[in-house]
């Protein structure tokens, strides 16, 4: 059986869900920054721990 | 089906989800958390710090959220909230429920993910401690609820240290303190001329539990155990001599104010009326006569604001300024 929606219920529902896409989107970024910048951190840490082992068996 | 018999759908806007955050709240939640995550001094990445601040921002929002769906009702009954999304009927109160645990969900995950798990366990013990100890155990049952329950908006400098840091050191609880101390004050100063909403919405703040009088002197003792406070940061290194100045002179105001209030007559009743809450309701218009003798309380709620900003955008400033020597 069709829904009829009025023009404020789906100009409303438009607008929410563009938002809920754009928070989606957002998240995912940020998701996506968080897991980039750990890996650059570990990668920076790693190479430290190598630094200090080469110089300690030097 | 015709579109008259068309089951009601919702006409609520992205705005009305927005207001659920509580905006004006979420910016003294990042200005304090922003201040705790500089003033701990560790090397984080900007990005790192910002995405930090968006979480902790965002589940203080996710907590406003749920607060308002949780006391949709009670908001409805009050002058100052009834505009709320819940209260005014433009959102559904599980629909703010469902988008407050998401957003918690989000940012305290987030948060850990980005930081650390003692940063994002501690903001997730502030979400449930406002949401749940707070709104929904304190607030109808005690009129110290305040006073317990404005831990919760003291939280966000410890969360910001422990983001930079991973640690909660006493320096960041010392911001705590702030904060904790600052909020009988501001909270109370704000319900003495606000005493009928609260009476008629059956919450037993001070004034409406305690009467007027005792809720002054209680004003008047806090306020001369938060000055001293608030000015120790000068004290113990964390804060240097602009945040002194700024803290003492601030102070010595914060304290003129408090003792202003406590001799005057702000949230006294006017003659012929009785202490009990359906009294003041009955007489609420009358109630709202004495606010010439209420600017006492409204100059402190005022300044209060004013004060706790200042304090933290001095010990920023010094830090940004011991960065910019260094």
């Amino acid at each position: 059986m069709p829904t009829y929606l009025t023009p404020d219920q789906l100009q409303a529902r438009n607008r929410r869900s563009l938002w809920i896409a754009l928070g989606l989107v957002g998240f995912i970024v940020l998701i996506f920054l968080t897991t980039f910048l750990r890996m650059q951190s570990n990668l920076a840490e790693r190479k430290a721990m190598a630094a200090t082992a080469a110089e300690a068996t030097r | 089906m015709t579109q008259a018999d068309a089951p009601a759908l919702s006409t609520t806007q992205p705005e009305d989800f927005f207001q659920l955050l509580k905006p004006r709240v979420m910016s003294l939640v990042i200005f304090t958390a922003a201040t705790g995550l500089v003033v701990a001094g560790a090397d984080i990445n900007p990005l790192v710090a910002a995405i930090a601040i968006l979480c902790i921002a965002v589940g203080a929002g996710a907590a406003g959220a749920l607060n308002m769906a949780l006391e949709g009702e009670t908001d409805a009954l009050m002058r100052r909230t009834r505009g709320r999304p819940v209260a005014a009927g433009r959102l559904k109160s599980n629909d703010a429920l469902t988008f407050g645990v998401v957003l918690s969900i989000f940012s305290v995950t987030l948060l850990g993910m980005n930081t650390n798990w003692t940063a994002a366990g501690l903001l997730g013990l502030t979400i449930v401690y406002y949401a749940v100890f707070y709104t929904l155990m304190l607030k109808r049952r005690t009129p110290q609820n305040i006073v317990i329950g404005g831990a919760a908006g003291a939280f966000p400098p410890v969360i910001g240290w422990a983001a930079a840091t991973g640690e909660a050191p006493w320096q960041a609880w010392l911001l705590f303190l702030i904060i904790f101390l600052w909020t009988p004050p501001h909270s109370w100063a704000l319900a003495l001329y606000s005493t009928g909403d609260y009476a008629k919405a059956g919450i037993p703040m001070m004034p409406v539990a305690r009467g007027a009088k005792s809720t002054r002197l209680q004003i008047l003792i806090y306020s001369l155990v938060f000055v001293p406070v608030a000015i120790a940061p000068g004290l113990t290194g964390l804060g240097g001599p602009v945040y002194l100045a700024v803290s003492g002179l601030g102070g010595l105001l914060f304290l003129a104010l408090a003792f202003r209030l406590w001799r005057s007559r702000a949230g006294d009743q006017p003659d012929g009326i009785g202490k009990s809450g359906a009294e003041v309701v009955g007489r609420e218009a009358a109630l709202y006569d004495v606010r010439a003798e209420a600017k006492p309380a409204r100059n402190l709620f005022a300044f209060s604001i004013l004060y706790l900003m200042a304090l933290f955008a001095a010990l920023l400033v010094e830090r940004f300024a011991s960065f910019g020597a260094a």
